[in-house]
């Protein structure tokens, strides 16, 4: 297998509109400063690939005006995955470069979601219409789903779910790209309104517009351009089934486990609490974060929820998880999972704006569909796993 | 290493009562089948298509497991499914895969896609002006027909073998033959092309099972290789470009030729997505095949192209490209050596795609 | 200040549910829940669809299942969304019995005012039956909602 590494991250500043730009020139900013993180200039890119869930901009296929920005007269494509896009964009890009075919090749993925008045209904559309749709299930509703069952299965109690919020929030407070700034506490987020219960406004992600670009080389580019890539290790995709209903058990995400084990035996990791220094992880609910925990590794089952607020997850804590305030601050949807990779990326290289100590391997990942898709990447500062 | 397809499943194209999760199933059973292999055998898949032309936001949700991946890697390409044998090719290439399911889908009964293709234009600089899809097409032939001086019955021409050779191919939605009579005094629907001259919008899906060499030889005796992928863009902004050729096209056929190691002349077979039959005639001068302005003098010889009656007979938006190359397939199964494929994406064909097998 | 455009999509759809579906739609009309078994796995799908994803198979040995089930779990809806329903509202996925796999419902017959006291009512084990609409249509909504049957 061809080694390949990221080697330049660029966000804009994630709003809830960012009315000075559009389309290509939001495209634009985060490409040129990926560029300029790199050191090198579009003339040395081979590639790009770009990502974004589509009817969420208001424009259907966004890539062919946005690709105006990011290098036409070169080869182009387009994915789009749902929540799990802007990492799938990102395991795209690394496969061109790991199959030979290409050097240097960016991945952006550039979303709009404040154009959109109200995201839940366009959310309300990836259910099935003949089925499903009529319910008004969107994002939050899935999220609840999961709450409700990991609470009466496990007792995971509404502080629990809060801690992760306060912990998010305080993380973004360091992030000069992050959406949400806002210091609080435990009991902002238990007295803030119920959306779906159990969740309340404080458990649930912003709408955010902004762009990211990551860009990958191969190994012997990777070199020549910088002293520190984050090499990718390994990265692993899944799909579940179509219909929510299917998934054996809620309380659980045992999808997640699943691609979680392809990739610590892709990347020879045997106990990821040790071998993996930090997560971004794609929660845009409280209660995701914990069954993430739960499912890659991180803590037992029914366990997850001790974590944020036992200060494990926070960035001084034994398993710090998204120090960048992550999904609950930030949320681009088809860039998010994008974001975390770059996040992920600055980690291991020691360049980000809330570095967690030490950090050597970091862990990307994003969920779509409804609980149907995941994706992970595992990037590190050294092109192997080392103990 | 080489990667090879192995498996060919092509649904019947036209209108479908079923949803698409059901049509695409029936794709990749049959791919399956073609391949005499298992789902379990797959290690990925690799999906291509549209959602709001589909109506449906994330509609690999739909199709992931009705082509197989059910707890299995998943990707999409939201383009023509010909990026998604593309990106299946880098897959199994970089040593990452072993065996990948490339399934294409595109419904385009259920909804008017000169619509949703409007709303891919931008709202502020195009949008207003209401510029259908098939108008930038039309705007291209156009310009390529002036600036050549191409007469009407060399088009209607084009679209008169089209329709022979999609009378003879089972899977190809309109299949009426026309005469050049009936071409020319068809309704003129969006100058210059007349009803006769554009094509049918058609649901149905395709499924191409690719592997690595050692597994392919496994699997079949005699695999369909890769030999050549190109794709390349072109800007967004219609004002900017020379609307008389296809230099997208252009770019991706140097791009694939360079990897096959080979160039137009040892070409035997050739789909082309051919939205209108000017688009034929530039796409077959983009790809070495005439000079340019030259294409024309292609069609009164017996040059191969568009055994399948091409895009002007069969169109799933979203699965049209792919359609081709599985065409292509069969070709390259029934004797002949090497032979290319293209398909293009976006307005005035932003996007190119095109890819060579061979034997 | 920067120039800002209003813009609706209003694209028609005409969704074809296909011939599996559609019996499950005509069974609605006599108030009938149908399921398909899966001749490999044997697990009864609901709703039901024309092959199993875990077994890739066809399925078309139908079978009909009760407008009785438990609660796997559930969500009160209070925000309001663009073209969603009226807050609050809930929605549940119900397993009935003799199914396999459960299904998207809405759930009723229980006050929403206060979410933690509806919570009570509607817990995951929680046996719900399927209140129906007076004249079925042949439509998902023909089931109203599910409400806690009394033990
Ligand atoms: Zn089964």
């Amino acid at each position: 297998m061809r080694r390949a590494a990221v080697i330049g991250v660029g966000q804009t500043k994630f709003r809830t509109r960012r009315d000075d730009k559009t389309h290509p020139e939001l495209t634009r900013e985060a490409v040129s400063r990926a560029l300029e993180h790199a050191g090198i200039t579009m003339d040395d890119v081979d590639a790009f690939v770009f990502g974004t869930m589509d009817p969420f901009d208001g424009i259907n296929c966004p890539d062919r005006w946005s690709s105006t920005a990011a290098g036409f007269g070169k080869p182009f494509m387009k994915i789009s995955t749902g929540g799990t896009t802007g990492l799938t964009t990102g395991i795209a890009a690394y496969q061109h470069v790991a199959s030979g075919l290409f050097d240097v090749v960016v991945a952006v993925c550039t979303q709009r979601v404040g154009e959109n008045v109200d995201a839940q209904p366009v959310l309300n559309t990836a259910v099935d219409p003949i089925y499903e749709r009529h319910s008004g299930v969107g994002a939050i509703s899935v999220a609840a789903i999961q709450a409700t069952v990991h609470m009466q299965k496990y007792g995971t109690t509404e502080e629990q779910m809060a801690w992760v919020s306060v912990k998010d929030h305080e993380n973004a407070l360091k992030n000069p790209y992050a959406h949400i700034k806002k210091k609080i506490g435990v009991e902002d987020v238990l007295s803030s309104p119920v959306v779906s219960s159990p969740l309340k406004l404080y458990e649930c992600c912003p709408r955010s517009d902004g762009s990211v670009a990551v860009i990958f080389a191969s190994e012997e580019k990777a070199e020549q351009i910088r002293d520190d890539p984050a090499w990718i290790l390994a990265e692993s995709s899944i799909s579940d089934s179509y219909f929510v209903g299917d998934r054996p058990d809620l309380a659980v995400w045992d999808s997640l486990s699943i691609a979680g084990r392809r990739l610590y035996r892709l990347a020879g990791i045997d106990d990821p609490k040790k071998d993996i220094d930090v997560a971004e992880l794609y929660s845009p609910f409280t209660i995701q974060e914990i069954l993430e925990l739960e499912a890659l590794g991180f803590a037992e089952k029914g366990e997850g929820a001790k974590l944020a607020e036992e200060g494990v997850t926070f960035v001084d804590g034994d398993m710090p998880t998204n120090p960048s305030g992550g999904v609950l601050c930030t949320n681009p949807i088809g860039a998010t999972g994008l974001v975390r990779l770059g996040e992920a990326s600055l980690q291991v290289m020691g360049e980000a704006s809330n570095q967690v100590d030490g950090a050597e391997v970091a862990l990307a990942h994003a969920w779509g569909g409804t609980l149907q898709f995941h994706a992970l990447m595992l990037v590190s500062s050294h092109k192997k796993l080392r103990r | 290493m080489k990667v090879g397809i192995v498996g060919i499943g092509i649904t019947h194209f036209g209108v479908h009562e079923e949803p698409f999760y059901n049509v695409a199933y029936t794709a990749a059973r049959k791919a399956l089948e073609d391949a005499e292999m298992e789902r379990h055998e797959i290690d990925n898949v690799v999906l291509g298509g549209y959602d709001v032309s589909v109506g449906r936001t994330i509609s690999n949700m739909y199709t992931a497991p009705a082509a197989g991946g059910y707890l299995k890697d998943e990707i999409r390409v939201s383009d023509d499914a010909a990026y998604a044998l593309a990106l299946a090719y880098m897959r199994i290439k970089s040593g990452i895969f072993d065996v990948a399911m490339v399934l294409g889908y595109g419904h385009c009964s259920e909804t008017p896609i000169e619509l949703v293709e409007l709303l891919s234009l931008d709202p502020f600089f195009h949008r207003d002006l209401g510029i259908s899809y098939q108008m930038s097409y039309a705007m291209q032939s156009y310009a390529y027909k002036m600036k050549y001086g191409v007469e009407d019955e060399t088009a209607a021409e084009v679209v008169v073998r089209a329709r022979k050779r999609a009378s003879k191919y089972e899977y190809a939605h309109v299949r009426e033959e026309v005469s050049v009579d009936d071409v020319l005094s068809s309704e003129m629907v969006i100058f210059p092309l007349r009803k006769l001259e554009l094509p049918p919008w058609s649901d149905g899906c395709v499924a191409l099972i690719l592997a690595e060499e050692t597994i392919a030889r496994r699997i079949n005796p005699e695999p369909i290789w890769v030999e050549g992928l190109g794709w390349n863009t072109e800007n967004y902004y219609m004002g900017s470009r020379d609307l008389a050729e296809l230099s997208s096209t252009r770019k991706a056929g140097e791009m694939a030729y360079r990897m096959a190691g080979c160039d137009a002349k040892s070409v035997e077979a050739v789909e082309i997505m051919d939205l209108t039959p000017y688009h034929h005639l530039m796409a077959l001068e983009a790809l070495g095949f005439a000079a340019d302005g030259k294409g024309g003098e292609l069609i009164e010889s017996d040059f191969p192209t568009n055994s399948s009656g091409g895009a002007l007979c069969t169109n799933a938006h979203g699965t049209t490209g792919l359609f081709l190359t599985a065409n292509l397939a069969l070709q390259i199964r029934d004797g002949c050596d090497r032979g290319i494929s293209h398909a293009v994406s976006g307005y005035a064909a932003q996007n190119s795609i095109v890819t060579i097998l061979g034997v | 200040m920067v120039l800002r455009i209003e813009a609706k999509w209003e694209i028609p759809y005409v969704h074809s549910a296909g011939e599996h579906a559609t019996k499950f739609f005509e069974a609605l009309k006599e108030k009938k829940i149908l399921g398909v078994k899966c001749p490999k796995c044997q697990r009864v799908l609901v709703p039901p669809r024309a092959f199993c994803e875990r077994c890739y198979v066809d399925t078309d040995e139908w079978v009909e299942v009760k407008d009785e089930g438990v609660i796997e779990t559930v969500t009160i809806n209070y925000a309001r969304f663009t073209g969603l329903p009226d807050p609050p509202y809930a929605v549940g996925i119900i397993k009935l019995d003799g199914a396999d796999t459960g299904m998207l419902a809405y759930l009723g017959g229980v006050d929403l005012t206060d979410w933690k006291k509806a919570h009570e009512k509607l817990k995951v084990g929680t046996r719900v039956k399927a209140v129906w609409k007076d004249r079925p249509e042949g439509r998902i909504t023909d089931i109203l909602y599910f409400k806690p049957v009394e033990e």
